[in-house]
Formats: structure tokens, C-alpha cells, sequence
């Protein structure tokens, strides 16, 4: 032990230091050096807006917290010279309280100063991997413990009972039963086989369960072929929030083993920002599986049944007005921002956007797990006046959101500044438009009318998503799977090299500097293999220097190259140019 | 289902919510001041009713290690046996699990118990690596087994597959 630390502390130090180590990758390492304390993101954060005189609120303030510990242990500057650069470890107990009360008191992880870093630097995921470090010795708010035990030990955040459970959805099936008059409208549970497999945010269970009626209702009227699994049916995951990446992974695969037990076709996620990140984002690099089911956000499910005419809805039904807020996982996270306005346009005549909006939008306060710790509730409050003008300036009287958290968030400040309008979510107000003589389930036939689908950019092409940074294959898929591509993800050249003979994808790109077998050197393997030599490859590096090697080799060159950090509409720009050159040149003249 | 026979005494690894088990007594991991809190012990307080946080609550503290027991109110098990395993990796978490495991089994002894349900104590909130707690356990009753006792059937609790596995290879004799 050395004479700067208190005995007591000593062992969950090194617990610290242990895990850290662990978790730094390259983007993390990348986010500790590069922040230059220029402070342009300041203004981008809720808590600085509304805390103006506390330096202690910048976003970099709380990224230092970490990168202290990071210099101390791991970087040379810190070993040299730990007086300049800040180089420090916490000391005793109360110096891992402090640091408790930044993590997890005055950051919601919402990712809004990052995109105004010119960096690029991650606060927020730095400041998760702090919350990992004080949870793993059992530093965190009591409720961040409460609800994470919950999740560990009844599966799922709310500690709901399976009799309650299954309760509540009984419930839910006889008031549906008795509003439509039809027993087929009962929520199915535990059906093998079904094309969709439909989990939720325990809150609805607990609190709120007109939005699993609402859900019911919309199934029910599309014809849907559709279960509730009795276990397993919590998607939301506690551990993106409290930073412990075992229980992200525990809770996800509860998930998709009753998804495998069932044999649903798809995975339908509530209306749930963290939610849909955690399942379909985060979980198969939590879990490090492979799942073959598709998975997506019940926006999009609804949208699909309008677009082809399964459901049909009203929007006179709806006469005030409506404003949408963008979850922050939801928007900056994951890129879903159009659909569920597309989705609210066609339930509401008169929507008014909120502004900044999209990826821009503020964060609900509600965010990262806030809503646990009531610790903190007068100073989320007091951040909360930003997203409350936000709301104001719209007149609206129905705040739109698709998550949860946000549901919870807002509504808490939509009453502290006694705004006068309520939170709801796309699929209450789907279900309350619905216009059911219109929709499949009354169809004699049941027959579907197909709408013509908007071509998607990358619709049906099969791409190979190559790099060994989870973070970076995430946003690719999420970016490609949205433009309509089926991605295949690879970590390491050995499996890019496996995985591209096994499925012949329409496209790999290829990241070059990777541990184990590197980039050029599986690109050059790939470009001599008669088999695959012939897939178009798209370089998506961080590292330019590289380039020349790739061209030295005696194959031929790369079909594109861009440059990390790429931007979503510019990579899918180009991959879809590739795939149209490789076509033209495969076409007989 | 897996199982390993010590005697005529058996210990089989199920899956299921050890608090709903018709079990003569399961173990609960409470923490040091003894209240109930969230998880399993939140179910025991909803499905058993107040009577068992009232019982607890004349005991104080626990120290680590150590067990203590409380009726199991309106559970369909009749005891419970409140352990306080190591948590949060703590120094020696190893040597203080094996502890506690023997603590539950002295308790289960002192009453009568001939079937008792452990959880894999410590993994989950408590970070105690899975791998190490299906071990000890499995190891520290096998052990127990050999000696008088009045158990006859130890049941190895598994909430999912994640948890099933390592106490399947412990059983086995692997890990
Ligand atoms: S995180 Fe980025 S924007 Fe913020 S202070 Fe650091 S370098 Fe500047
Ligand atoms: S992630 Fe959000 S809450 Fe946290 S520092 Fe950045 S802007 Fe502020």
C-alpha cells in the first residue's frame, strides 16, 4: 500500500484500476487523451445551462474524473509528470462519494456534448465506465443498487413478480377482449412459433399498462401473428446505466434465449430508448452472440402496418396539438429520428417540432437512470428547465415520445413547471386512431395489401461489417441496417476471412488496423482467394497512414477507402456507388 | 437435470425462483444491517409477507460469514437462512464464501432442515464471479455431506441458463 492511500480503500483502488484497464479500448483511450479543455461542448449540456456558475458541471470536468485515474495508472505523462497533467487516484471513502455524486448526479449520459466536441470525445461513455468502477465496489446511489438488484435476481428493473405479470396482462387481455368483442384479441403467452415476439419496459407493467393494451390492440387489429413471452420480457437493461457490462449482458440474453426458446420470427421492442439500445444495439457485443432474428423498435412495426395496409387510422381523431421529443438513445445513439415522426404526422393533424430537435434535442433529465435517484431529484429538476422552455415555445398540449424514461422525465417536469400538457406515446395514440372496420383483422380474406415500400438505398444487400471495435460495428449496422442492408459483423480478419467465404456478401468494409490478423493483411488474403476475390471492398480506417500499404500489394486496390469518422449519409452514399459500379461491371454487354 | 450423489445424500442444480420453491428452507445473500432490500429479497417481503423483515429486524447486525434464520411467513418454504456473503470484491472473497456456505448449512442442521436451495450467492449486484460461487458452493456441500447431517437434498438454484451452467460444471467436477 502506498502512503497516499487509506487503508480501508486500498483494495477497491486496485478493483478500480483492475477493471479500467480492461475497458480501454482505442475509442475509450481516445476519448481521455484528446480533450483539449476547450470548452465548446459546455453550452451543448443541460446541467452547465442551468448551473452557470459551477465549473463542476462541464462536461470535461466530469470526464477528468476518469482521465485522473487513467493518467495516474496508465498514461506515461502521468507517471512523469502527475503535477501538470492532473494524475491523481481517489484516496478514501469520501473521495469515491464525491466522485459517486459527479457519475451519477450530474450527467445523464446523454451524449449531446459529444456532438459538439470537436474531438470527438465520448463523455458519456466515460462516464459510464466511472459508474462501472464505483459499482464494482459497491460505490452507487440506493437506487441504482435497488433497481439493479431488482433486474439481477426477478428479471427485470422493477422487481415484478411473474404472478403480477401475468396478472397485469390478463387484465389487459379481458378490458381488450370487452372493447373489441373479439376472444382472438387476448394476448397470447408463451406461443411458439409466432412471427413476432413482443417484450416491454416493466414500467408498463407496473405503472402503466395501457400502453401493452394499446400494443395488443394494434396486433390484433394487423392480424399479426404475435406472443408475450412469460419470462425474459424485459428489454430495458440497468446495466448501460449503472455501468456494469455483466448485468448488460445477463439481462440481454435473458432476452434473446426466450426469443430462441419461442422461435419468433422477430423481435419487437416497446417503445423504449435505452431499451432498444441495450437489446438490439449493445447486447449481442454484451453477450458476444450471433442472433439470427431481426429486432426492431415497435415505431417501426407500426409504420410497416400503415405502409401496407394493415392498420388504418384517423388522425381527426386527435385535435390537439402535438410537439415530439427525441429520446436521446433513441436519436443520438441509434439515428432514429424519422420514422416516429412519420408515424406521429399520420395520427396528428397539427405536430409542431420542438426546437433543437433530432439529434440535437435535449435530454428529458430523465436520462441514465436519473429517475432512481432521488437524491438528486431538486438539481435534475432545476435542469430540467431547459427541456420545460423547449415545450413551452411549442404550445403543444400532448409531448409525443417514444421512451419510457423520457415518459417519466417529462411528465415529472412537465408538473415541477406546471406546463399544462401531457406526455404520451405513439402507440397509445396509434391505437386511438385506429380505424378497426379498416384493418386486417375485418377483412374477410385477412388478405394484406401491399404499399410500395420507398426504396431503401441498400434494401436486400449483404454487407460484412468488418472492425474490432464493437462501438464502431454498432454504428455501421445501425447506419446500414437502416438504409436496408442485412449486415454480418466480423471482429478480426481471421473471422471477416471465415465469415466473407461462408456467406459471400455483397460488400465488406474493412477496417485496417486491428488486433491479431490486421486489415491489409486480410484484404490481401481476401484478394487472393479466387472464391472471394471478387466482393467489392470498402476501407473504413482511422489510420490514412496505412493506406499506401494496401496499394503496395500486388492485388487489385480497395473499391472505396473513406476515412474514420465517417458520416452516416456520405458511407452509405458511397457503399451504394460501389455496389452500383460492381453491377455494371458483372452485367454482360 | 444435473445432480452428484455425496452418500445417500444428493445435490441437483434446477432452475426456477428459489423464493417460490416448496422447499423446507432456502438461503437468502442479505447484506449486514439485515433489511430485505430489492430482488429476491423483495420477493420474499411481497410473497411472505411483513413478518420476516419484523423478524429480522431484532437482530441487528450480521457480520460476514455469518447466518442467521427467520420463518418463511406465507413462502412456500418454511425457513429462510439469511446469509451475509462477501461482496463488491472484497479482499478474500474466496475463503469468506466458503464460510458462509458452511454458516447456512450449521443453520440448516441446527433445524432440522432435510431439504435446503442455495442461490449463487454473491454473483450478480455483488460481482462474486459466477465460476467461483458455483464452486464453493458445490464444493463446500459436497464436503458438508460427507459428515452428519440432516440434509438429504441440497438444490442448486439457477434464476437463468447464465447461471445454471457453471454450477452444472461444478457438479461435474469441472471448473
Ligand atoms: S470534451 Fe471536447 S469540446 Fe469538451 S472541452 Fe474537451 S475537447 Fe473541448
Ligand atoms: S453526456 Fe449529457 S449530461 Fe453528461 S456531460 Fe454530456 S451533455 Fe452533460
Amino acid at each position: 500500500m502506498s502512503a497516499r492511500e487509506n487503508k480501508d480503500t486500498t483494495y477497491k483502488i486496485q478493483v478500480m484500476r483492475d477493471i479500467l484497464a480492461k475497458k480501454l479500448t482505442r475509442s475509450v483511450v481516445g476519448s481521455l487523451v484528446a480533450c483539449v479543455h476547450c470548452g465548446m461542448c459546455n453550452e451543448a449540456c443541460h446541467y452547465v445551462l442551468t448551473h452557470p456558475d459551477e465549473p463542476k458541471m462541464t462536461p470535461s470536468f466530469k470526464a477528468d474524473q476518469l482521465r485522473k485515474l487513467f493518467k495516474y495508472n496508465y498514461d506515461w505523462t502521468g507517471r512523469v509528470i502527475p503535477w501538470w497533467v492532473g494524475a491523481k487516484e481517489p484516496l478514501s471513502d469520501a473521495d469515491l462519494e464525491a466522485l459517486k455524486d459527479i457519475a451519477f448526479g450530474t450527467c445523464t449520459n446523454c451524449r449531446r456534448c459529444t456532438l459538439n466536441c470537436p474531438m470527438g470525445v465520448d463523455t458519456a461513455t466515460l462516464n459510464r465506465i466511472m459508474r462501472g468502477l464505483l459499482s464494482a465496489v459497491g460505490v452507487m446511489p440506493e437506487g441504482v443498487r435497488v433497481v439493479s438488484k431488482d433486474q439481477w435476481e426477478v428479471g427485470n428493473q422493477m422487481g415484478v413478480l411473474k404472478e403480477d405479470y401475468l396478472e397485469t396482462l390478463d387484465w389487459m387481455s379481458e378490458e381488450l377482449v370487452n372493447e373489441v368483442g373479439d376472444e382472438s384479441a387476448r394476448i397470447p403467452i408463451d406461443k411458439p412459433g409466432t412471427e413476432v415476439m413482443y417484450t416491454i419496459n416493466p414500467r408498463e407493467a407496473k405503472y402503466d399498462p395501457r400502453t401493452i393494451a394499446a400494443a395488443a390492440k394494434i396486433f390484433w387489429a394487423a392480424g399479426e401473428s404475435w406472443t408475450m413471452p412469460s419470462e425474459g420480457w424485459d428489454q430495458t437493461n440497468f446495466g448501460l446505466f449503472s455501468g456494469d457490462d455483466q448485468l448488460g449482458g445477463a439481462s440481454a440474453r435473458r432476452v434473446y434465449e426466450k426469443m430462441k426458446e419461442l422461435g419468433a420470427k422477430r423481435l419487437v421492442i416497446s417503445e423504449c430508448g435505452h431499451g432498444y439500445r441495450s437489446t438490439r444495439c449493445e447486447g449481442p457485443n454484451w453477450v458476444g452472440i450471433d442472433q439470427d432474428w431481426e429486432m426492431e423498435s415497435s415505431v417501426f412495426t407500426m409504420l410497416r402496418y400503415l405502409q401496407e395496409g394493415r392498420i388504418r387510422v384517423d388522425r381527426n381523431k386527435l385535435d390537439r396539438r402535438t410537439t415530439y421529443h427525441d429520446s436521446c438513445n433513441l436519436a443520438r445513439s441509434c439515428g432514429i429520428t424519422e420514422e416516429p415522426r412519420e408515424l406521429l404526422r399520420m395520427v396528428s393533424n397539427d405536430f409542431v417540432e420542438m426546437v433543437p430537435n433530432r439529434a440535437e434535442n435535449f435530454c428529458c433529465t430523465g436520462g441514465g437512470g436519473a429517475m432512481s435517484m432521488s437524491e438528486y431529484t431538486p438539481r435534475r429538476l432545476k435542469s430540467a428547465k431547459v427541456k420545460a422552455d423547449q415545450i413551452a415555445a411549442t404550445g403543444a398540449k400532448i409531448v409525443v415520445t417514444s421512451c419510457h424514461n423520457c415518459v417519466d422525465g417529462l411528465s415529472d417536469l412537465i408538473k415541477h413547471y406546471k406546463l399544462g400538457c401531457e406526455v404520451k406515446q405513439l402507440v397509445e395514440l396509434v391505437a386511438d386512431a385506429l380505424v378497426i372496420e379498416d384493418c386486417a383483422v375485418m377483412r374477410k380474406s385477412k388478405a394484406v395489401v401491399e404499399m410500395p415500400k420507398p426504396a431503401l438505398p441498400l434494401h436486400g444487400r449483404r454487407i460484412l461489417v468488418v472492425d474490432d471495435e464493437p462501438d464502431v460495428r454498432v454504428f455501421l449496422r445501425t447506419v446500414l441496417e437502416d438504409a436496408g442492408a442485412e449486415i454480418y459483423e466480423a471482429p478480426d480478419g481471421d473471422h471477416a476471412l471465415a465469415m466473407a467465404r461462408k456467406h459471400k456478401p455483397d460488400l465488406i468494409t474493412l477496417d485496417l488496423s486491428m488486433e491479431g490478423k490486421d486489415g491489409v493483411s486480410t484484404f490481401a488474403e481476401l484478394r487472393s482467394d479466387a472464391e472471394i476475390a471478387g466482393i467489392p471492398v470498402c476501407i473504413v480506417t482511422g489510420h490514412p497512414e496505412f493506406r499506401e500499404l494496401i496499394y503496395q500489394r500486388a492485388v487489385p486496390v480497395p473499391d472505396g477507402y473513406m476515412d474514420k469518422p465517417v458520416k452516416d449519409a456520405e458511407l452509405v452514399d458511397n457503399l451504394h456507388r460501389i455496389l452500383g459500379l460492381a453491377e455494371h461491371h458483372k452485367a454482360p454487354d | 437435470m444435473a445432480e452428484r450423489k455425496v452418500g445417500d445424500k444428493i445435490i441437483k442444480v434446477i432452475r426456477g425462483d428459489i423464493t417460490d420453491l416448496p422447499v423446507e428452507a432456502f438461503v437468502y445473500d442479505i447484506t449486514a444491517d439485515c433489511k430485505l432490500s430489492s430482488g429476491y429479497g423483495g420477493a420474499i417481503a411481497s410473497r411472505g409477507g411483513k413478518a420476516i423483515q419484523d423478524e429480522l429486524a431484532t437482530f441487528g447486525t450480521l457480520a460476514t460469514g455469518e447466518a442467521t434464520v427467520t420463518s418463511g411467513g406465507n413462502l412456500k418454504a418454511k425457513l429462510i437462512i439469511h446469509v451475509n456473503g462477501p461482496k463488491f470484491h472484497e479482499p478474500d472473497t474466496k475463503v469468506k464464501l466458503a464460510r458462509t456456505v458452511q454458516s447456512a448449512l450449521r443453520q440448516a442442521d441446527e433445524n432440522g432442515i432435510t431439504v435446503v436451495a442455495f442461490p449463487p450467492i454473491g454473483a450478480g449486484l455483488y460481482q462474486v464471479p459466477l465460476d467461483l460461487s458455483a464452486k464453493v458452493i458445490v464444493d463446500t456441500v459436497s464436503e458438508h455431506l460427507k459428515n452428519s447431517t440432516t440434509i438429504k437434498e441440497v438444490l442448486l438454484v439457477a434464476f437463468d441458463a447464465r447461471e445454471y451452467k457453471p454450477f452444472e460444471v461444478a457438479i461435474n467436477g469441472g471448473n
